[in-house]
């Protein structure tokens, strides 16, 4: 093979996971965490990540995650460490006046969001530093309260800006993240800029303002609406109108999210090896039907069950002659059955919506990046050497306890 | 035999084709890792220290103990990942090991949380009824002086309570502070409760941290008795004399904590952790009604009225409403019928039952509050 032919060559990325596969990893981590008492869910967590990395296959190499859950579940015992504070803080206030109290939670809320962005950059950084190819590890480096930092101020400025000025902020927290990404030895480069995700972004806003804007002001001027108490509820056209309006917020959501990844990973590079990201509207669009069904498919199905466990119930109670509702009554007065009925069908209506999302929207949004991507000359990465290992990091910690690890 | 694989040394990305043999002279037995062109020697591992990890489907993802982290045998296809086993026969031992561990330390972890989990619910309790000792009454009332604004604030949308009678004089008010103050004495409690009568179209008594107590005037209309008014009114100064409020303030803010750590939402955000949070407060809160019904029964024998009256009046009010009787574990008043065969447990009978308070101081407060007249007829048209 000539330098030219290796410069020439790209290289694909593939994704060979089916859906069945990481159904069958889900429901058996879902059984397993009642047993556990939820502590499965870090097991759980590090079985789904085997499953997405393994099979996204880069140039014909597989990714490998090397992380384990016992490091996830210490990660959040010391993540616990940070609540203890915060926990102990709120109680002594929940005890002070009034208008205390009202500000104390202010901060409360304040404080979460701001160790959020530590948290999401940490949780980056476990996951990078856990990953492998071609036997070298990948790193995060920066620091997480300056990432942090940068996030909490650029939200302020977001709120001042009524959201004007998100294309600034993606694009500024976008290249901390990847400008301190390393592959190795080599730091990866991101040249695109806010214009990435200004055309996308303001359209998007400006077309959801235009149809939000425009049925509520049409409703009222039409008085095409009805009071129930104070609250207004829409006729007959509003619902349709506002039926569309979702329509139009689910598409401008696919466009966006699919544009700015798709431009913005589009100009992300390492050495010379250049990424390239291409993914389409409809794809994406097409993930939020299909989940949209799913969801009124899983509700149909929880109904019917319900409508036929409550029927045989109601069966039951008439047996003995007397169909009144106060004999079925009598049948939920044992409280421990009566909870453990409740909780039972929680969850396993929390479980559902879980499966779906995780199954059709984490899913359908991977592979659509892993198909979408390509690498042109992948072979300039073969000169990367590995870095010592990161053994700093126990594990992803706050993102646990806050609940914002994806993936 | 042999088998093909891919090959990284972990130390650079240069990935390539190899193949592999066992050579069973070397000491220790050694994997012999050679160019699939060349044939060249590239590396030689000894075959006890190699292991097995975890990969995706139709293929094998080998490793080494004595080498860099990251350097990796990658065998695909059935017929070189059958020879690679046979070759190598004690692969799987170490993720046989490792899966073993995981069990372990996930057993531990789960006895660990169910531990503290049974220790917290049969716990809290005691340790909130220790740790309330420690709280200064002087801040309890505080407490209930902010909890007081805050709940007027939400029940009356801001409006403020609209008091039945203002004057603290009146024959009503006067009858009510004797009352209380009969039922506390001696008993040694560091706070002067002081019942405050609302108008309210909920049946509803309460009582805050601190010793104040509200009356609403809907449970006064529904009260047919001397001794159904008395009973309820001496179980809410059970909640002050127990310092219930503050016990519930104790547990209720470490049950947070607790359901965060089972559901890893530690911002408590989630419906989840709002259901799992209730239910096991609730739990508490069961605990402290019954001690108050006690409260009221012992104080009912003490002053010589019927205890039985607090029931009646429960059940009264509870009879408009079937389905919250189906969902009591969730509502913060035990079972009729639970309360009803506890409270007649503890009754003793009264020789000479004499009236908690006077015709006269009875009939004040029935006329506290008054049902609100009906509206106005319309005005009779005149014919002029």
């Amino acid at each position: 093979m000539s330098t030219a032919q290796a410069q020439g060559r790209i290289g694909r990325v593939e994704f060979t996971g089916s859906r069945h596969e990481l159904m069958l990893v889900i429901l058996r981590g879902y059984s397993l965490m009642i047993p556990t008492l939820g502590l499965y869910r870090f097991w759980l967590a590090t079985w789904k990540r085997r499953f997405y990395w393994q099979n996204t296959v880069i140039d014909g190499d597989p990714l490998e995650y090397t992380g384990t859950a016992t490091q996830l579940l210490f990660g959040f015992f010391f993540a616990l460490a940070f609540f203890l504070p915060i926990y102990i803080g709120l109680f002594v206030l929940s005890m002070q006046e009034s208008t205390y109290v009202v500000f104390g939670y202010l901060g409360a809320v304040v404080i979460v969001w701001f160790l959020m962005g530590y948290a999401v950059y940490r949780a980056r950084d476990f996951r990078l530093s856990r990953t492998l190819w071609r036997g070298i590890r990948f790193d995060l480096r920066g620091n997480a309260w300056a990432y942090a930092f940068r996030r909490f101020f650029w939200s302020i400025l977001m709120l001042v800006t009524l959201g004007l000025v998100y294309p600034w902020m993606a694009s500024s927290l976008w290249k901390y993240r990847w400008r301190n990404t390393w592959f190795g030895d080599r730091r990866f480069e991101i040249a695109g800029n806010w214009r990435a995700f200004a055309a996308p972004y303001y359209g998007a806003y400006l077309l959801n303002l235009l149809t939000v804007g425009g049925t509520i002001v049409w409703s009222a001027y039409s008085h095409d609406f009805f009071m129930v108490g104070a609250v207004p509820l829409p006729g007959p056209l509003s619902t349709l109108l506002a039926i569309g309006c979702v329509i139009v917020f689910a598409l401008s959501l696919a466009w966006y999210r699919t544009r700015s990844a798709s431009r913005m990973l589009s100009t992300v590079s390492c050495g010379e090896a250049k990424l390239s990201v291409k993914i389409t509207t409809g794809a994406l669009f097409g993930q939020f039907v299909a989940y949209v069904f799913a969801v009124a498919g899983v509700l149909l199905l929880l109904l019917l069950t319900v409508a036929i466990v409550l029927g045989g119930v109601y069966a039951m109670s008439s047996a003995g002659g007397k169909a009144d509702a106060a004999s079925l009554m009598s049948m939920f007065q044992s409280g421990t059955l009566n909870v453990a009925l409740l909780i039972l069908a929680y969850l396993i209506v929390l479980g559902a919506f879980g499966l779906l999302a995780d199954l059709i929207l984490s899913f359908g949004w991977w592979r659509l990046l892993a198909r979408g991507a390509t690498i042109t000359s992948p072979d300039s990465l073969r000169t990367v050497r590995s870095t010592a290992e990161d053994r700093a990091l126990i594990g992803q910690g706050l993102a646990d306890a806050l609940n914002v690890g994806a993936y | 035999m042999e088998f093909a694989a891919r090959y990284t040394d972990g130390l650079t990305a240069d990935v390539r084709d190899v193949l592999c043999v066992i050579d069973l002279a070397a000491d220790p037995i050694a994997l012999v890792i050679l160019d699939a062109q060349s044939r060249e020697v590239i590396d030689r591992w000894p075959a006890l220290e190699v292991y097995l990890l975890h990969s995706r489907m139709m293929e094998l993802r080998v490793a080494n103990r004595q080498k860099p982290s990251g350097a990796r045998l990658a065998v695909a296809g059935i017929n070189d990942m059958r020879s690679a086993l046979n070759l190598l026969p004690q692969l799987a031992q170490r993720q046989r090991a490792d899966s073993w561990t995981q069990f372990r330390i996930l057993a531990l972890a789960t006895a660990a949380l169910a531990s503290v989990i049974v220790a917290y619910l049969y716990g809290i309790p005691l340790l909130a009824d220790r740790l309330v000792a420690y709280v200064p009454p002087a801040w309890e009332v505080k407490i209930g002086d902010t909890a007081a604004t805050q709940i007027e604030a939400s029940m009356t949308k801001g409006k403020g309570y609209v008091l039945c009678d203002a004057d603290p004089n009146s024959v009503a008010n006067l009858a009510i502070a004797r009352f209380v103050s009969n039922v506390f004495d001696g008993l040694g409690s560091p706070f002067r409760p002081h019942v405050t009568v609302v108008r309210s179209n909920i049946p509803n008594a309460f009582a805050l941290p601190g010793g104040r107590a509200y009356y609403l005037s809907t449970l006064i209309q529904a009260s047919r008795t001397p001794d159904e008014f008395a009973g309820v009114l001496a179980h809410e100064l059970g909640h002050v004399y127990y310092r219930h409020g503050m016990e519930t303030l104790i547990a209720s803010s470490t049950t947070g904590l607790l359901v965060g750590f089972v559901l890893g939402d530690m911002t408590g955000i989630s419906a989840a952790a709002a259901i799992g949070t209730n239910l096991i407060d609730n739990r508490f809160s069961r605990r402290a009604e019954a001690q108050a019904d006690r409260f009221a029964a012992e104080a009912a024998a003490r002053l010589g009225f019927s205890s039985k009256g607090l029931v009646d009046l429960l059940e009264r009010v509870a009879s408009d409403d079937e389905f919250s009787r189906a969902l009591a574990l969730f509502s913060n008043h035990p079972l009729t019928d639970e309360r009803r065969r506890a409270l007649e447990a503890l009754e003793v009978p009264v020789a000479h039952p004499k009236p908690i308070f006077t015709d006269v101081e009875w009939q004040a407060i029935r006329d506290m509050c008054p049902p609100p007249l009906p509206p106005p007829l319309p005005k009779q048209i005149s014919a002029s």
